[in-house]
């Protein structure tokens, strides 16, 4: 994967460190100062042990948390230096969220769960309509729109999320073990969606997996442990031989993942 | 820990949590007992000359009608705090407890929610007795010294209504909570609430609500006298059907249309508020449908009691309009000298005084011949125009045309008649062209009834009757110079009186009663009232629960706060506010309606309550509003 030092960056991360339980006490560093680059159209897997920090490096980079050191660029802007109000919009305006529950809202269809987040920015309705359509085609949900979040299979509700987060065209979309829920054919269909959001629509997706079936379907995977990014694998061949090196790397780094 | 240290800990966390239901139920066991304390206490008994017993049986009605609202009022809450409770049983049933204990729990737990309201209720009932009994009187304005009596047949009364019925929900509550299953109680909590109905069924609810509440509206817009009764009724019934309806069947179809209407929908926080509405009126259409009928049938209590209390206001004003009357068959009296005399004997002062001569005309000219009691007169139209410049009384009426007569009624607490708009006098029919019911002729305008002619046509029957001619006078001391009025009375040697006279005390309070129940009406409209707004509050807080994950969903997508906020205002301004429009409308056809019945102009009441009920919404809505984005919102992370 080669890029241009130009090419314009989404997110910037420059040594990030991040404890808990500093005051007064012993503190557990989590974080011990992470750098990566995050380009437009990446699809980036984070692997990794229980408690190798995942969850924190991805709470950090969707602005849910502060860092203790270090630096958070998105799209140029420093995180550190902006205020609660500035950090909502972007929350509202640049980023898309996916979480290991669907969190749909039962009160309404799924196709006003969809439309919530662009209605809620005050996009005029017809605009709202055309993209909920583009994006329900994109996770095949065109049949279920008007359903309930109760009258909707598992798979079904967590693409149903994939397609709210993506609705708004966040300029990187952080998903948190999306497939922790689903069963395996669900998985499937959310992966490959998400994936074809990535191709078709340059959607650029952050994923906290600790499946190695689910990190095979990212363009690269990041291993964490210890609070550190201990290895990167780029995919250069087909899906299956791809997710075979993801697993020979999870032994060969010892030991099974959870 | 034991079942009954359990218990306790529960309710005393839901003291705070419910602390709206345990207000509301001691609030109403104060006012059922202060209403039974007027009836036992001997504190009133001042009132016995006023027919007490008159009192009595309406402060006794009114505690049935208050019990039989209590008895729901509770069932309704009680369902709401099982509702709330089955959701933590699931827990305990983990924790080993079976249905019969978990049933004996929730008993205990609601006899001390009850016993709270119980014991609250009843001991600022007791204190508070003498003011509740001293407001009761000002309102009524009746003044009597009133002192603290306490007597124990209000309080076994009250303890007996409240736990007959609380103990019958408690009771229904523990069958309930022992009789489902295990699965049942541990997926109580989440029922599938989105029910879609067929499109069918509720269309057809739809359009039956549409016309029940157009033809409430009509029948009561009808309803005008005692003989279209039946319209009233109707009225009644439709209008509490077309609620109903209305929020099961019209209400849930326009917000889903708003729904199905994307263009609309998708405006803001709309999406989100008229969503969690549509999912909401599905759920609470009961409770929206008692309250509206809740409100608008205290609205109607209220004008009812206003319009009497106005009634009996212009009774009292229409027997105050003399103070003596002198009426002479025969010779003519000088008025002048018995002013004269008024004044001499018992330094007295005379404020106005009138004359008038009047004829008295057999019932068979009046072809009342059935109504042999009835007793017929007229008078001319310059005499009472006369009386009218005399006196200061307003006469406003054009002046008659030919086949013309006005009808000089007199003021009663409601009439069974319907009002007749022709009169036959001897071989002429006659247009009623009005009706006035000021005290003109004085007392005897009370025992007859009296037409006013054009002078041409008085002059034509005066061969056929009997003339009369009235004196009266308004005095400043109505004692003082009574003996010298008596003394006037002239008697033929057969003891027949030739002049007779009258004298009118003011308003003995014999009909006081009727100011009770109007201040008793008032407290019964205050009461329920808050107890509508209460089970709006109630329902808001328990929505609030259900809320909350929905709202941490938000938040987690990146939903700013200050959007929840201005979402969650809509949607409970909607929940107090749509009530209160629906019972605004509906109350303006019961009222016109009972105006109609009763003959008064409330649409001042119909004002001034609205106006009353919309601030007292105000103030829980303002208040329901912050407890549910603490509650539902909140602050934590």
């Amino acid at each position: 994967m080669e890029r241009n030092i130009t090419d314009r960056k989404i997110l910037e991360i420059r040594n990030l460190t991040k404890g808990f339980g500093s005051r007064g006490g012993y503190e557990t560093r989590v974080i011990k100062g992470i750098s990566m680059d995050i380009f437009p159209g990446d699809f980036i897997a984070v692997m990794g042990p229980s408690g190798a920090g995942k969850t924190t490096l991805l709470n950090l980079l969707s602005t849910l948390d502060k860092p203790d050191g270090g630096q958070i660029l998105l799209d140029g802007e420093n995180l550190e230096k902006v205020g609660n109000k500035r950090l909502s919009e972007i929350r509202r305006d640049k980023i898309g969220f996916i979480f290991q529950e669907y969190n749909l809202l039962d009160n309404m269809s799924l196709e006003d769960n969809i439309a919530l987040p662009l209605s809620l920015n005050g996009v005029k309705s017809t605009e709202v309509r055309r993209r909920v359509q583009k994006m329900a085609a994109v996770f095949g949900l065109t049949e279920h729109l008007k359903k309930y979040p109760y009258q909707l299979s598992g798979g079904q509700k967590q693409r149903g999320a994939g397609a709210r987060a993506l609705v708004t065209e966040p300029e990187i979309l952080f998903a948190d073990e999306p497939t922790g829920a689903l069963d395996s054919r669900s998985s499937r269909d959310l992966l490959v969606s998400l994936e074809s959001a990535n191709r078709s629509g340059n959607a650029t997706i952050l994923m906290v997996t600790h499946d190695a079936y689910a990190a095979s379907y990212a363009k690269q995977v990041y291993f964490l442990a210890d609070g550190q990014i201990r290895c990167r694998l780029v995919k250069k061949e087909e899906r299956k031989a791809f997710y075979e090196r993801i697993l020979d790397l999870q032994i060969s780094m010892g030991g099974e993942q959870e | 820990m034991s079942l009954l240290k359990l218990s306790f800990s529960n309710f005393r966390r839901s003291v705070r949590e419910y602390g709206v239901l345990v207000l509301s139920l001691a609030f109403s066991v104060f006012i059922f007992f202060n209403f039974q304390n007027v009836i036992y206490s001997d504190a009133l008994d001042v009132l016995r000359s006023m027919r007490k017993e008159m009192i009595d049986a309406v402060v006794q009605a009114a505690s049935v009608v208050f019990g039989v609202f209590l008895l729901f009022f509770t069932w309704y809450a009680t369902n709401v705090f099982l509702g709330q409770r089955k959701k933590e049983i699931g827990i305990y049933i983990f924790m080993g407890l079976d249905n019969a204990r978990i049933g004996k729990m929730y008993a205990i737990e609601t006899f001390l929610t009850g016993a709270a309201a119980w014991i609250a209720g009843l001991a600022a009932g007791v204190g508070f007795s003498k003011l509740f009994q001293m407001i009761l009187l000002k309102m009524s304005e009746i003044s009597v010294d009133i002192r603290f009596s306490f007597s124990l047949t209000p309080v076994l009364v009250t303890t007996a209504v409240f736990w007959l019925i609380y103990g019958f929900m408690i009771i229904k509550g523990y069958v309930s909570i022992v009789r489902s299953s295990v699965l049942a109680l541990l997926t109580g909590a989440r029922k599938k609430e989105k029910e879609t109905k067929s499109g069918a069924v509720s269309a057809v609810k739809t359009v039956l609500g549409v016309i029940a509440l157009a033809a409430g509206y009509w029948c009561a817009l009808e309803t005008g006298e005692i003989s279209s009764f039946l319209y009233a009724v109707a009225a009644v019934v439709l209008v509490i059907a077309g609620i109903y309806l209305a929020y099961d069947g019209v209400i849930p179809f326009a917000v889903r249309k708003m729904c199905e209407n994307k263009k609309f929908l998708y405006k803001k926080e709309r999406t989100l508020w008229v969503n969690s509405l549509s999912f909401r009126i599905r759920k609470n259409y009961r409770m929206y449908a008692m309250v509206t009928v809740l409100m608008t049938a205290s609205v109607t209590v209220l004008g009812a009691a206003i319009a009497l209390n106005q009634r009996y206001d212009r009774i009292v004003r229409f027997q105050e309009t003399y103070s003596y009357q002198v009426v002479s068959y025969g010779p003519e009296l000088d008025r002048e000298e018995i002013v004269r005399g008024i004044e001499e004997n018992g330094a007295n002062e005379v404020e106005y005084s009138s004359e008038a001569r009047v004829l008295i005309l057999p019932n068979e000219v009046f072809h009342a011949e059935k109504y042999a009691n009835a007793a017929y007169g007229v008078v001319s139209e310059s005499q009472i125009k006369a009386v009218a410049e005399e006196t200061g009384l307003e006469w406003n009426h054009p002046d008659l045309e030919k086949g013309q007569v006005i009808d000089l009624d007199h003021v009663i607490l409601m009439s069974m008649a319907t009002d007749n708009t022709e009169v036959t006098i001897g071989d002429a029919a006659y247009e009623i062209a009005g009706k006035d019911e000021t005290a003109y002729l004085g007392d005897v305008q009370w025992s007859m009834s009296f037409y006013v002619l054009r002078d041409e046509d008085y002059e034509k029957y005066r061969p056929d009757g009997a003339e009369m001619l009235l004196y009266n006078f308004k005095v400043k001391d109505i004692d003082a110079s009574a003996d010298y009025i008596r003394s006037l009375a002239q008697q033929t040697e057969d003891g027949a009186y030739i002049v007779g006279t009258n004298i009118i005390y003011p308003e003995k309070g014999e009909d006081a009663y009727i100011r009770v129940t109007y201040s008793l009406c008032v407290f019964l409209f205050v009461t329920l009232i808050l107890a509508a707004g209460s089970i709006i509050f109630l329902k808001v807080g328990n929505d609030a629960a259900e809320d909350r994950q929905r709202y941490v969903i938000l938040k987690k997508i990146g939903i700013p706060e200050k959007t929840l906020q201005k979402s969650a205002k809509q949607e409970i301004r909607f929940t107090y506010y749509c009530p209160f429009v629906f019972m605004t409308v509906s109350s303006v056809f019961a009222i016109r309606a009972l105006g109609n019945v009763m003959r008064e102009d409330l649409w001042k009441v119909n004002v001034v309550s609205t106006l009353f009920i919309l601030a007292v919404f105000t103030v829980i809505y303002l208040i329901s509003l912050t407890g549910y984005r603490n509650k539902a919102i909140g602050k934590e992370k």
